[in-house]
């Protein structure tokens, strides 16, 4: 479960000594009940991108707490959210972010060389994980070599590689055709179902909201009053 | 070419140091051919400066197990000469009076024969037959020597064995004023022992070693004063094997006796050389050190270059510790690789240093000297240089690397991950 408690973040911009402080959310609760996929839309500068930024970790919030499965991470160490997020997250992010230098394989495989999991291991599971995503005859491509569906499946491989509880997922059909969307949001749909995988996704598009148990609207870095729960 | 650096500076740095040690190694190779390396030279005893050392004093080394002899020798120089027949050698060096049983025990390597045992019995140096000559042959060496001095040949001398000959021994007083010989005494002494040849080409041996016996009357009828000059006594100790000498020796100074061995000689040079070498290791180190300024940039390159590779890692979960691992290992392959090419590249090099060092002086010696006869080791490498090398490389390569690794740490995701905020 994510809970997102009295979030406010705010960032200084300008020139050192006569800085702006831009608040871009303000007051932001919400939670995020396991085995859910949860839609945070919003238009461009709503603040939802700030929002999964915040719950991944990569910023901390100027006030506020986030607590995750029971742990509150807040004020976690910079070592301490590279834990967290190897063990309880996988990300899918709109422009993919594969690692041009390696192939399929090594993309997919690199969560699993971070966890210190054993080479002979790390080959079954991520042979199992192409089959799965339905790569195993392009193990040895590299990203430059793939379509822009192939790449997102590379990258939501890479993301479930670890079997993480919550995947977290930033426009992850941005960069994608109508038809190779759909195939990524059934394919989202497929893991919810099967393995209860707890899904965080951001995006402005109402198609992909659709495919969500729980939305959450937000404007100017303000949570609309009232989620949706919508049986999907 | 980063590793071609890192290759270039390790060789240097080897190639310069391993000319430290192929001298060292030559000195030490030259001294301990020139003498015996158990023989420890006892000159003197602190507090006793006007007397000599007797063996009978070094009691208490004698039973010693890393001990093989003590020798008392009396060492003539009066003018003396050998004749057998119408031969005459009057080069001898020195005839030297000694215990013949201890001087095999310890001492003398003989090429044929035995160790006298009896008092008229001796034992003579390798060219001792060699310098016999006929008056004739004196003649013209001497006219040859007169006339061109370079091209003037010695003569072959006594050409049989001269093993079993029985020589006359002729020992003449001199006048320590005027330094006229005066009165004589022949004595005639069988060879039985001839000893080995001396290591170095040039070398003339004509030595005559004589029995104790022989002593009283010798000494008596030279009736020198102790320190006139034509009589000499040293002591020696020798130890059983080379490694015991170094012990030997600190324990005779410890019994407050001045002493002379090679262990001594050998302490001097490998101070001098361990402070050559360090010099000449200083001097390597500059040139790794301007190649670590390459390993530096590559290394701050690759962390820009990558910035994004390190974002997505650190998205995914990669901790500050491994990246900065990651890089860190990028430039210790940069150091290791480039010194074990460089090691290989040293190794080429010192071969033909040593090769082709000696026939360049040789040549420019105008063959006085030939290379075969210029046996110095010029470059040695030892397995501890390599190491050495090795360590000063790979580590100069993983500082280098530390800069940069700390600021790939420093990447900020998102902005590597270039997401709007």
């Amino acid at each position: 479960m994510i809970s997102v408690k009295h979030i406010h973040h705010s960032f200084k911009v300008g020139k050192k000594g006569r800085e702006n402080e831009i608040k871009v959310l303000k007051d932001v609760s919400l939670t995020v009940e396991k085995g859910e996929i949860a839609c945070i839309v919003g238009r461009s500068g709503s603040g939802k991108s700030t929002l999964l930024n915040l719950i991944s970790g990569y910023i901390a919030p100027t006030k506020g707490k986030i607590m995750i499965d029971g742990t509150d991470v807040t004020k976690y160490s910079e070592k301490e959210w590279a834990a967290f997020r190897l063990e309880h997250f996988g990300f899918i992010f709109q422009s993919f972010q594969l690692i041009p230098s390696l192939t399929t394989f090594e993309n997919i495989e690199l969560p699993l060389t971070l966890k210190g999991v054993h080479p002979s291991e790390r080959k079954q599971r991520v042979n199992e994980m192409l089959h799965r995503v339905g790569l195993e005859n392009h193990a040895g491509h590299y990203p430059n070599e793939l379509s822009g569906g192939q790449q997102q499946r590379v990258s939501i491989a890479r993301a479930l590689i670890l079997n993480p509880s919550i995947i977290l997922a930033d426009e992850p059909t941005g960069s994608l055709d109508s038809e190779t969307e759909q195939e990524i949001l059934e394919f989202i749909r497929q893991l919810n179902r099967e393995r209860g995988i707890t899904f965080v996704i951001i995006t402005h598009d109402d198609e992909v909201a659709s495919i969500a148990n729980t939305k959450f609207h937000l404007s100017d870095g303000v949570l609309e009053k009232g989620e949706e729960t919508v049986e999907v | 070419m980063t590793i071609l650096a890192t290759t270039v500076a390790c060789a240097f740095l080897i190639v310069l140091a391993s000319v430290g040690f192929g001298l060292q190694k030559s000195m030490t190779e030259q001294l301990m051919k020139e003498q015996i390396v158990t023989e420890i030279n006892v000159v003197g005893k602190e507090g006793q400066s006007d007397q000599k050392v007797q063996k009978k004093d070094l009691k208490e080394f004698e039973n010693r197990k890393d001990v093989s002899a003590i020798i008392e020798r009396t060492n003539v120089f009066a003018p003396a000469e050998a004749k057998l027949g119408n031969r005459t050698n009057n080069q001898m060096s020195n005839i030297t009076i000694t215990d013949m049983a201890a001087e095999q025990k310890a001492n003398i390597k003989l090429d044929r024969g035995r160790v006298a045992k009896t008092p008229n019995e001796i034992v003579v140096g390798y060219h001792f037959g060699k310098n016999l000559w006929t008056k004739k042959e004196a003649a013209d060496y001497e006219k040859q020597m007169e006339n061109n001095a370079k091209e003037a040949k010695e003569p072959k001398g006594y050409e049989e064995d001269i093993l079993g000959k029985t020589i006359e021994l002729k020992i003449s007083k001199m006048d320590e004023k005027t330094g006229e010989e005066g009165e004589a005494k022949t004595y005639d002494l069988k060879v039985v022992g001839v000893t080995k040849k001396p290591s170095y080409e040039w070398a003339s041996d004509s030595t005559v070693y004589v029995s104790n016996g022989m002593q009283k009357d010798i000494t008596g009828f030279l009736k020198s004063e102790k320190d006139s000059g034509m009589i000499e006594k040293t002591l020696s100790v020798y130890a059983d094997n080379f490694e015991h000498v170094g012990q030997l020796t600190t324990d005779l100074e410890d019994e407050g006796y001045y002493v002379d061995s090679i262990t001594k000689k050998l302490d001097s040079i490998n101070l001098f050389f361990m402070a050559f070498k360090i010099g000449l290791i200083f001097v390597g180190v500059i040139a790794v050190l301007i190649s670590a300024i390459g390993i530096f940039n590559t290394m701050t390159m690759a962390v820009t270059e990558r910035t994004q590779e390190i974002g997505i890692m650190k998205a995914i979960g990669a901790s500050p510790n491994v990246i900065r691992k990651m890089f860190l290992l990028e430039s210790a392959y940069i150091g290791i690789l480039g010194s074990v090419l460089g090691i290989i590249i040293s190794y080429g090099v010192s071969f033909l240093v040593n090769k082709i060092i000696p026939v360049i002086l040789s040549s420019v010696s105008e063959g006085e000297a030939s290379a075969a006869e210029l046996s110095i080791t010029f470059s040695h490498i030892p397995v501890s240089l390599v190491l050495i090398a090795t360590l000063i490389s790979a580590g100069v390569a993983i500082l280098s690397g530390l800069n940069p690794a700390i600021k790939a740490t420093r990447t900020n995701v998102l902005t590597a991950l270039r997401r709007e905020l």
